[in-house]
């Protein structure tokens, strides 16, 4: 039977062959790039980390500063405790934030991120001396239009910022900008989260902090959303629903 | 009619004569989008080269069998089906520059000059000539591109490739750089008059 191209069963194969040719192409390449942008990703996390420890990457080889310095960790938000997991570096926050068997919602969703995950990997940053440097912890919430991640390392005190990295976010370009400025970002350098009465008492504010205020950063005008954004991530990160269990048990534990 | 025209006819008109973008004024969208640096440009004419060259291939090899009703569709899948590919490619080998190019690159699927090889010349004809169409018509853009974004780029910013070749005032130079440049309204007028160069060439030599 000769392929009569203009029939409709002949215009039906054609489709569905050129479908199935096209996909398998698509496919193909995700399937040879699939190594590859794990790799890239691990090192994303591993550049990023180093950064928010306030760890100068410039020089060197930084997976390995990365390896020699850094120890990721798997935490339980709602008992505090270290869970057992392999691979660490491979885990796919995103995935864990939205799969129902590993997330939950939020009770008070002041983030608005909708389902957070059981489990938050951390990483604890050295230092060369081999003592315990700072604590870096994923952070993440809406802004003005987007979700905005980032990482918050904190120094063994458990109070003090020792530095934030944000980096991802859709807000406005050239206006939120300042989100991912190394300026603005230092303002957050040596900051206290918490008040004396152990409440969350960082602020991003409006026209900016007082001098010597121990909490206050300043806002920047024409992104003030984006900015109550931030402090409303942090509060909600850094309060009961976030990591408040795990510093108190890392507290307890006398670090 | 097609065994009129010779191959090299087919290869070298559209830099010219037949530009897609100054004399046909198609793709111009990413063509404004993506001039403002030398860089973005190279890579956008890369990625355009490549999908026009393997969507005219492809959709010349089944030209026969491309049923009438459909072809559009066809044409399109295939034409979408590979800038995925350049997409996804780009985002591997180099992150950073598909980001400065963002949408620009997922939008070569609307770019007018893929579908209208497609429709006009890689439907009619074999595939040898369907590619020397797909290359002549690929380096028409990105000389046109190209040439936007040296002037974009020399005049914005004082630099090539990102390598500095005027050094500006903020740098301790002597060079005022023209911020216009690096605005998208500067292609408009930098396109405008390319295309009343091109015609006057184009009539001068008849």
């Amino acid at each position: 039977m000769a392929f009569k191209k203009d029939s409709v069963a002949g215009t039906m194969v054609f489709i569905i062959i050129l479908s199935l040719v096209c996909s398998f192409m698509i496919t193909g390449t995700v399937e040879i790039l699939k190594e590859r942008k794990l790799a890239k990703k691990r090192e994303e996390v591993q550049q990023f980390v180093l950064k928010a420890a306030d760890i100068d990457i410039s020089q060197g080889d930084f997976s390995e500063l990365f390896a020699q310095r850094v120890k990721p960790k798997m935490v339980n938000l709602a008992t505090g405790k270290v869970t057992e997991k392999a691979n660490l570096l491979d885990f796919d926050e995103r995935m864990a934030s939205i799969n129902p068997e590993t997330s939950s919602k939020p009770k008070k969703d002041t983030a608005k991120i909708k389902t957070m995950a059981n489990d938050i990997r951390i990483f604890e940053v050295y230092d060369t001396n081999g003592q315990l440097a700072s604590i870096v912890m994923p952070i993440y919430g809406k802004g003005l239009w987007s979700i905005i991640y980032g990482y918050m390392a904190i120094k063994p005190d458990l109070n003090t910022i020792e530095n934030i990295v944000f980096y991802e976010h859709g807000e406005t370009p050239g206006i939120a900008d300042f989100v991912t400025d190394p300026q603005w970002l230092a303002l957050w350098k040596g900051k206290k989260l918490f008040n004396e009465k152990g409440k969350i008492a960082i602020k991003v504010i409006k026209g900016g902090a007082k001098d010597g205020d121990i909490h206050g950063i300043d806002g920047v005008s024409g992104a003030t959303r984006t900015g109550v954004g931030i402090q409303r991530l942090v509060e909600f990160w850094f309060g009961v629903e976030g990591y408040q269990t795990y510093l108190h048990t890392l507290a307890a534990e006398g670090k | 009619m097609s065994r009129a025209i010779s191959t090299r006819e087919i290869l070298t008109s559209p830099i010219m004569a037949n530009n897609p973008v100054a004399i046909q004024v198609l793709g111009v969208c990413s063509a404004l989008a993506v001039s403002n640096s030398m860089q973005t440009a190279f890579v956008m004419t890369l990625a355009v080269t490549f999908v026009l060259v393997f969507s005219n291939l492809i959709i010349s090899s089944i030209r026969n069998f491309i049923p009438n009703s459909v072809r559009i569709i066809a044409q399109m899948t295939v034409i979408a089906s590979l800038v995925i590919i350049v997409d996804m490619v780009l985002q591997d080998v180099a992150y950073e520059l598909s980001k400065q190019l963002s949408v620009f690159v997922s939008l070569i699927i609307t770019n007018c000059i893929i579908m209208g090889r497609a429709e006009a010349f890689a439907m009619k004809h074999p595939p040898h000539l369907a590619v020397f169409d797909a290359l002549g018509n690929a380096l028409g853009y990105g000389l046109i591109l190209m040439g936007v974004a040296f002037i974009r780029e020399l005049l914005g910013r004082g630099t090539l490739f990102g390598h500095n070749i005027f050094t500006t005032i903020e740098n301790g130079g002597w060079y005022l750089a023209n911020e216009m440049f690096t605005l998208p309204p500067s292609a408009f007028f930098l396109i405008g008059v390319m295309i009343w160069v091109i015609k006057i060439i184009q009539r001068k030599r008849g």
